[in-house]
């Protein structure tokens, strides 16, 4: 039997399928202490843009019921300094890099994924269409499905890379915005990114964060991020997704396997927890042992064998 | 290197009520931590708190195996931690940040160290370090009122040299900020080597007054929300004079004013 773990989507093979997520995983380095980089079944980079980004004033992030709201501002060393300074230490860790890359307009997403062609020990590009934290670029494309589809098409005209689209939460119809990315040319979808919400502190009646809003992360957005994989699953069948929404827990992983997933993203559990994402890896091998099945098995599960699910999502019976 | 430790808390020490100290075995990190290094504590709870909270490593004592810190209560997770029953667990994340400097300092130098309220927290170990050197150092402590100065019970016998109080309501040592009764002595005469600070914002601002023109080369112990206490968030940022944002985390805590943008 082949690797019981080892997971296909479209053309990106992963030997597991736990991945860490973009912003919430810095750039892999600061990690080495807890993960073994090489165990994992990939990492996505913070967002990279052309050049250097400062990002947003302090303060950045506060805390939420079972999450956190977070607007950085897309803080980045620039493409160059990655390509130069991060990648080759990566490389050296076994990693499987996924870059993922944001531009303020459609140009920018290009300039940035020519800029990585070049590079070696890249497995594949995961476009921000999605970001709620910057004035210009990000979840504006994605929150549009027009502008989705103009960008991803102009993308993948760049790149021979496996091109993954991250989906926003926001937008108006998830499933719409799916269906362009996916008809321009992405190969997989991840999805979702952070929910744009909002903290006041009573005391001043101020925002708690600088921006004013920021996105919501952690498991307070899992069941809203589960539906979402299982929607977009029913909608577009065979299109490979990755589920990302508070996953903390062997048993998160499951549910977004089953909802549809064939790899997930770990987030803001790396903050409180910096060995999570290795740590899901262990389980999920002993849990296929144990029950001599495969990952691949796990996958969509919750749309088989004639259990009813209502609602928006419809039924299947 | 960082790591993720179970602790065990044996030891909980109150000084006035919402100030206290508590002191976890936690071997590995004892053996590891400098002084004016933090760590990411976790207290049992799944929700919330959701994220760790950073506390200054107050004191470790490697013989023995323990860590200690200095806590005001704040919220929810320091109620926690307040209630928590003795031989609870925790996990911490350390050792975390830079560490203050002394080495460089010639035996005989004199050094000036200054908290606001519970910004005492890291000094216990720095001044036993001091101490060990063959250096001397006064200890300006300030507060609101003379319950904040409670804290200055965990400092006696430990400071090798003067100890000056100072409080916002004169109710206990000098009367007003902790900054004038300082800025009071460089006015008449006393020279420092080296002034290490940890306190509120507001303090900080006051010092960097006081300090840029006096030169007294300085070693604030800053503080902003941390989501995680190694560098992946990029939520802790403070701005910087030669870039936009210090990442505090991991460049600091401990930072030089200059660098800072007030
Ligand atoms: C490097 C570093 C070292 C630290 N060392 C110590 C230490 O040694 N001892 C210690 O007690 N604390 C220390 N802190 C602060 C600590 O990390 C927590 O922020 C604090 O204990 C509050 O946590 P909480 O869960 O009780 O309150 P929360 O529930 O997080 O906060 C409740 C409310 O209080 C506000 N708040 C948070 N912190 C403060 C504050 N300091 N003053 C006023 N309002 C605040 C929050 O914005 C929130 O609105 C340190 C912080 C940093 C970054
Ligand atoms: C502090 C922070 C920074 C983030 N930065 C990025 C980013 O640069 N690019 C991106 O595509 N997503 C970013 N995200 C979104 C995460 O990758 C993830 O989609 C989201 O947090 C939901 O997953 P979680 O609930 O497990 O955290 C960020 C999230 C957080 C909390
Ligand atoms: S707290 Fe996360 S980068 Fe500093």
């Amino acid at each position: 039997m082949s690797d019981p773990l080892a997971v296909t989507l479209g053309p990106l093979t992963l030997n597991n399928p736990i991945l860490t997520a973009s912003g919430t995983f810095g750039y892999g380095l600061e990690f080495t202490d807890f993960v073994d980089l090489a165990a994992i079944g990939g990492l996505c980079t913070k967002g990279l843009s052309l050049k250097p980004h400062a990002g947003n004033a302090p303060p950045r992030i506060c805390e939420t019921p079972a999450g956190m709201l977070n607007a950085i501002g897309l803080q980045n060393v620039g493409v160059e300094a990655f390509v130069s300074e991060k990648l080759p230490k990566l490389r050296a860790c076994g990693a499987t890099v996924i870059a993922n890359v944001w531009g303020d307009l459609e140009d920018d997403y290009v300039t940035v994924v020519r800029a990585l062609e070049g590079a070696d020990g890249i497995a594949a590009v995961e476009l921000n269409i999605s970001c709620p934290n910057v004035r210009q670029g990000g979840m504006l494309f994605g929150n549009s499905p027009p502008l989705t589809r103009a960008l991803v098409a102009k993308v993948r005209a760049a790149t021979r890379r496996p091109l993954i689209v991250k989906l926003s939460p926001n937008a108006p119809d998830l499933v719409e915005s799916a269906r362009a990315a996916r008809e321009a040319g992405a190969d997989i979808l991840s999805l979702v990114n952070t929910f744009v919400g909002m903290a006041i502190a009573p005391e001043t009646a101020r925002p708690r964060i600088s921006f004013g809003t920021g996105g919501l992360s952690g498991p307070a957005i899992r069941p809203l991020a589960v539906r979402m994989v299982y929607q977009v699953a029913k909608a577009l069948p065979g299109v490979p997704l990755m589920g990302i929404g508070g996953i903390a827990e062997l048993s998160d992983v499951l549910e977004f396997l089953a909802a549809g997933a064939t790899a997930i993203q770990v987030g803001t559990a790396n903050f409180k927890d910096p060995g999570v994402s290795g740590r899901l890896v262990k389980e999920l091998t002993d849990y296929c042992a144990a029950r001599k099945t495969t990952v691949a098995a796990l996958v969509g599960r919750a749309h088989r064998g004639g259990g009813r699910v209502g609602g928006a999502a419809g039924a299947e019976g | 290197m960082k790591a993720d430790h179970r602790a065990t808390l044996t030891r909980r020490q109150i000084f006035s009520p919402g100030l206290f100290s508590v002191t976890f075995d936690c071997p590995d990190l004892a053996r590891a931590v400098l002084p004016g290094q933090f760590a990411m504590l976790e207290v049992p709870e799944r929700a919330q708190p959701y994220l760790r909270r950073a506390y200054s490593v107050a004191d470790a004592d490697a013989g023995a195996g323990t860590v200690e810190f200095l806590i005001k209560t704040i919220g929810r997770g320091t109620r926690a931690l307040e209630r928590m029953p003795e031989r609870s667990t925790v996990r911490l994340l350390g050792p975390m940040g830079n560490a203050f400097t002394v080495a460089d300092l010639p035996r005989g130098a004199r050094v000036a160290i200054v908290a606001g309220g519970i910004g005492a927290a890291p000094f216990p170990a720095l001044l036993r370090g001091i101490a060990k050197a063959g250096l001397s150092a006064d200890f300006f402590l300030g507060g609101r009122n003379a319950k904040e100065l409670s804290i200055r019970a965990r400092f006696d016998g430990l400071v090798p040299g003067e100890t000056v109080l100072a409080s916002d309501d004169g109710a206990l040592g000098e009367k007003g900020f902790v900054t004038e009764a300082l800025a009071r002595r460089l006015g008449a005469g006393t020279r420092y080597a080296r002034l290490y600070a940890c306190g509120p914002m507001p303090m900080f601002a006051a010092l960097a007054k006081v300090v840029g023109p006096a030169r007294l080369p300085s070693e604030f112990s800053t503080e902003a929300e941390m989501g995680c206490g190694f560098g992946a968030c990029l939520g802790c940022v403070i701005p910087g004079t030669e870039k936009p944002f210090i990442v505090s985390c991991s460049e600091g805590p401990i930072l030089s004013p200059e660098k800072i943008q007030w």
